[in-house]
């Protein structure tokens, strides 16, 4: 007997999968943004050659592709450092920095684009440094860094598509999977496709109100 | 650290041959894919309500599906049609396809850009519909979206590394080959990420340079 053509159970494993990729999306999404911040807020103390380091790190991940990320970690950290790593811890790490690498330039432009003079009058007032950071900065810079935040978010669930490759069962793996069993390739990368459209569709949907809850303050007076 | 170099060298033939099919595939692909954008851009900005309707729905669907399911959709769909060409090939236009889909929003914003006076007075010149367009708003919408396409190629070249998941041999793909035959993974793909970051580095120099040449004589943007 040949188990060639789908079953119930196919859609039991495709909600797995879809599980798995947002489960690591939402994971990797939330230590990306932490450590994105926490990123910035290292160079915005101008700590000397930590900085430097940071900029440069997050330049050589944003200018390599994921995929030989991936491999470094998963593949190249076990054998040169020997360790212990599962394509699930591997997974999250590569993609967490990767993200918090994109997530990083934008949060450092959202503070770079604050007016000079709105921190000088802040100091002239006697603020400390984080209190300016705190109470100042980062209401704005975050309603500055949302909309492309959200354009990171969109991409990046799409870069999880990638963990796959090395053997994390999301939704990308199960088409894997359904596509050599019942090789029907059009019926199922449609259905997978679909899915992730409406994942992305459904996360900028969520983040355009975000959005707009987080601007509602800011009044566009033109240019 | 030596014995490293010494146990790589033997491979470096193979690799350059890899690095080789990586520039090809993102030669062609570029070009693919500015030519589509391009297409597509125009779609987009016609008078005709159904073209822009199509191209529209093309740039959002390619957009938010990953490249990887796409690639997968073409890879085994596309004997299931009775065309059979190789994985190289299926490779490039997926990739074509893919980049297509980013370059039309580029060039569209370009398009969008040219201020109406300018077509109008094209028109009280007496320049045929086709003129204006291809003598004065494509050239202008062009120069205006070289440095926007130039981070949308660089993110192309670090897609064609996911041409190694169809066994396509380009530098990712050699590169895992060499990691399994020496057992050095570390080193391989660290090299190898140096490797993606500065061909880059390399193309977004060129970028830039490109961006010079077309806008010379131009004044500088003030925003």
């Amino acid at each position: 007997m040949r188990y060639a053509d789908f079953t119930p159970y196919d859609l039991v494993l495709l909600a797995q999968g879809l599980g798995v990729t947002l489960g690591l999306f939402a994971a990797t999404t939330l230590i990306g943004l932490a450590l994105g911040a926490a990123l910035t807020v290292l160079h915005y103390y101008r700590v000397p050659v930590i900085g430097h380091v940071v900029v440069a790190v997050t330049e050589l991940l944003k200018n390599s592709p994921v995929l030989v990320q991936l491999f470094l970690v998963f593949f190249g950290m076990p054998a040169f450092f020997q360790v212990n790593m599962t394509p699930v811890t591997a997974a999250l790490l590569t993609v967490s920095l990767n993200t918090a690498a994109f997530a990083f330039v934008i949060f450092r432009s959202g503070v770079e684009a604050v007016e000079r003079d709105q921190i000088e009058a802040a100091r002239v007032f006697g603020h400390s440094r984080w209190q300016i950071l705190r109470r100042i900065i980062s209401p704005q810079a975050a309603a500055f860094s949302v909309g492309p935040l959200i354009g990171l978010l969109v991409n990046q669930l799409q870069v999880t598509s990638l963990i796959s490759v090395i053997g994390v069962a999301d939704l990308t793996k199960i088409g894997n999977i359904l596509n050599l069993r019942t090789l029907e390739p059009f019926v199922v990368w449609s259905v997978i496709g679909l899915t992730y459209y409406l994942c992305a569709k459904a996360l900028a949907a969520l983040g355009g109100r975000l959005e707009r809850h987080l601007r509602r303050s800011v009044v566009w007076q033109g240019l | 650290m030596i014995r490293s170099w010494n146990a790589l060298e033997p491979h470096l033939g193979f690799l350059l041959e890899g690095f080789a099919l990586t520039v090809a595939a993102c030669v062609l692909a570029v070009a693919g894919a500015v030519v589509l954008g391009a297409l597509i851009a125009s779609l987009r900005t016609a008078r005709s309500r159904a073209a822009r309707t199509v191209a529209a729905v093309y740039c959002d669907l390619f957009r938010n599906v990953p490249f990887i399911v796409q690639l997968f959709f073409f890879f085994y769909g596309l004997p299931e049609l009775g065309i059979y060409i190789g994985a190289f090939e299926t490779g490039v236009l997926a990739m074509s396809i893919a980049g297509g889909a980013f370059v039309a929003d580029v060039i569209r914003a370009g398009i969008l850009s040219i201020e109406q006076g300018v077509i109008e007075a094209a028109r009280v010149f007496g320049l045929s519909r086709w003129q204006i367009f291809s003598r004065i708003v494509m050239p202008n919408a062009l120069r205006v979206s070289v440095r926007p396409m130039g981070s949308v190629l660089i993110n192309l070249v670090l897609t064609s590394s996911i041409l190694s998941t169809i066994t396509v041999n380009e530098l990712t793909g050699t590169a895992k080959i060499v990691a399994a035959t020496t057992f050095m993974p570390f080193e391989v793909y660290a090299v190898l990420l140096v490797l993606y970051a500065a061909l880059t580095y390399t193309l977004s120099l060129a970028v830039t340079g490109v961006h010079r040449r077309l806008n010379r004589g131009m004044p500088e943007a003030v925003a």
